[in-house]
């Protein structure tokens, strides 16, 4: 790993953000704000989200202080781009939101960070969304992907009216439908029960699942051509 | 043996007549009495025949005072959300801003509507079990109090980026804390079950745990009347375990089982109560025979056989609601072939 991603990473660690500002800051004046993320940010959230899967003892703070610093850097890149430049390689549309009754906003808005930062456009729909507000905006927006954040057991089984709404409107497939949070982890046949296309654990495995559901959504199309 | 020699004797690693049986059944009681849950989560009254009706159903060794977190967070402002069958929710936080944090004052246990039902219920469960059985008074740990009154996010951002803001917090929940915990101990507790989900290596790392949160734990559990155990909250502890052991007042620690028992004991020392067993909130998904399975494997290993400070309790969060009683009276199954090991 290169020497700026491992004192990036150790920053993170610590959790110092301003630091990790700092670095990031001189790193982009030197080689340029456009290289910032592709060079430096997405190599090393994926080795984040590798460490992540191998050691227990990865926090939810750390990949917290790690979307901050995302969220900086997305904003310093943005604030310095040139017009003609374009920073981040367009992905999406697609839609994210916690579901119908479910307030339980901090990994929805992870999620959100790291899609940015993999160059996806994301419609981040809020807490306490319903099926029909997921689907309306995601035809209206032409996404291929819905994303639902629950926390609580009783709210992923909101999920279902989502599910069911894709199909009475004959989008299932064409819309893929990932969910995620908490309750996930510790119940893992409800994944399947509420009828979801897949899944990720954490945050920083989300670009990932949304490039495969993408992919599966063309894939999809192909097949009913 | 009744309810309270059990746990009594646990405590002191006497013999015993078979292991407590403590699943966490706060929620199931609005099932067994069908109770509307916005009833139950307001009503002592209709709350305490809730534990009444689990007690004579189930006899565990263990009640619980009404396990309802976000309650907690309403006391301080926070909106809450209810739905048909579980614990009410935080729809939206009471405090915004550490400046709105440190003109407020804290909500008066004698006053507060909410604070009033933890108290009145776990007074009214003490007169009607007649020291039959033990009463837990379950309480968010003072280091996670703040997340249900700031917000998860707010609450994450203060401990990470503005620690001298946290600790200040903390001390002002430290007081708040006390005051309730040591209240609901005159009420007729008997111990609190504190889940400390911040203390977990999957919210925080080591270095912020042991620097700035274990300081406030242990002056917030040094001031309790009674005894406390310290609860997983659900989640994993282990690589934690370490820096919680040895708080004051705190006589137990609830944990994972997949996590290892044994390297759990070790780091424990042979005293405090080690408590295990089955995760609650999955039981509904499971069958009978398998939850059996899973008791009867826990209460079998070599190690916790031996252990004469081992309690089987239901781990994570309140049993749901929709979990067939059957799955419950599997434990009790487990229990009382293979449970009585320990004398
Ligand atoms: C910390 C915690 C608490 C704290 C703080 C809660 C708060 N203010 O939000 C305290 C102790 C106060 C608490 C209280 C309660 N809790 Co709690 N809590 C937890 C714990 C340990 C962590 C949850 C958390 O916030 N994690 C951090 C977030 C960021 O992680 P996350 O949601 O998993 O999100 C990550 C991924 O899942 C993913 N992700 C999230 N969304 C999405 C979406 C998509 C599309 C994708 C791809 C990925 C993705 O990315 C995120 C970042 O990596 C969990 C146990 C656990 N094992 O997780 C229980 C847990 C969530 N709680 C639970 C319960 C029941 C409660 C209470 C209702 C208890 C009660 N009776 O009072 C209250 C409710 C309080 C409230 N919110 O109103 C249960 C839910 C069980 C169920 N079956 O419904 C759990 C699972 C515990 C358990 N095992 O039993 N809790």
């Amino acid at each position: 790993m290169e020497n700026i991603q491992s004192r990036l990473l150790e920053m993170i660690q610590k959790a110092d953000r301003q630091g990790a500002n700092n670095l990031l800051a001189a790193w982009s004046e030197e080689h340029g704000y456009e290289k910032l993320l592709k060079q430096i940010l997405i190599p090393t959230l994926q080795h984040i989200g590798e460490e992540w899967r191998t050691s227990e003892n990865f926090s939810i703070a750390q990949s917290y202080v790690a979307a901050k610093i995302v969220e900086d850097a997305l904003f310093m890149t943005l604030k310095n781009k040139k017009d003609n430049v374009n920073t981040v390689s367009e992905k999406g549309p697609v839609v994210i939101g916690n579901i119908e009754d479910d307030f339980h906003s901090l990994g929805r808005r992870m999620v959100k960070t790291f899609l940015e930062a993999d160059g996806w456009i994301v419609y981040d729909l809020g807490n306490d969304v319903t099926a029909e507000e997921f689907v309306d905006t995601a035809v209206e927006i032409g996404a291929r992907v819905i994303g639902a954040s629950a926390m609580m057991k009783t709210t992923a089984y909101n999920i279902k009216k989502l599910r069911k709404e894709l199909d009475r409107r004959n989008l299932s497939g064409h819309i893929q439908l990932a969910v995620g949070g908490a309750v996930f982890m510790v119940s893992p046949n409800l994944e399947k029960e509420i009828g979801s296309d897949g899944s990720s654990s954490t945050a920083i495995d989300a670009p990932e699942l949304f490039d495969e559901l993408w992919e599966a959504s063309l894939q999809q199309e192909t097949v009913h051509e | 043996m009744n309810s309270f020699e059990r746990i009594e004797s646990t405590i002191k690693g006497d013999p015993l007549d078979r292991r407590a049986f403590i699943p966490i059944l706060s929620l199931y009681g609005a099932r067994m009495t069908s109770c509307s849950i916005k009833k139950f989560y307001s009503d002592p009254e209709a709350y305490t025949a809730g534990q009444m009706a689990v007690y004579d159903e189930f006899k565990p060794d263990m009640l619980f005072g009404p396990f309802a977190f976000a309650l907690i967070g309403a006391a301080f402002g926070s909106e809450l959300k209810f739905s048909e069958f579980e614990a009410p929710n935080i729809k939206r936080p009471g405090v915004l801003s550490f400046a709105q944090w440190e003109k407020m004052a804290l909500p008066d246990i004698d006053t507060n509507p909410y604070l009033l039902y933890f108290r009145e219920s776990i007074r009214l469960i003490s007169i009607a079990c007649e020291g039959k059985v033990q009463i837990a008074a379950c309480l968010p740990a003072p280091i996670d109090i703040p997340a249900l009154v700031f917000g998860m996010d707010r609450w994450l951002e203060l401990v990470l980026f503005e620690s001298e803001q946290a600790e200040l917090v903390l001390d002002k929940v430290n007081r708040f804390f006390v005051q309730l915990a040591n209240c609901l101990f005159d009420e007729g507790a008997m111990v609190t079950f504190l889940p400390c989900g911040y203390a977990s290596p999957a919210i925080l790392p080591r270095n912020l745990v042991e620097s700035l949160l274990r300081p406030k734990l242990r002056q917030a559990l040094g001031q309790l009347k009674g005894p406390s155990i310290l609860h997983h909250a659900g989640t994993i502890m282990l690589d934690h375990l370490d820096i919680l052991t040895g708080l004051p007042s705190a006589i137990g620690y609830a944990l994972l089982h997949t996590e290892g028992l044994s390297k759990a004991r070790q780091i424990l020392g042979p005293d405090p109560i080690l408590l295990s067993g089955p995760h609650g909130p999955s039981l509904d998904q499971l069958e009978s025979s398998q939850i059996e399975q899973i008791s009867r494997s826990i209460l079998e290993d070599r190690d916790r056989e031996k252990d004469r400070h081992f309690i089987l309790v239901t781990l994570g969060a309140d049993v749901l609601y929709h979990t067939p009683p059957e799955n419950l009276h599997a434990m009790r199954k487990a229990l009382a072939d293979v449970g009585w090991n320990a004398s």
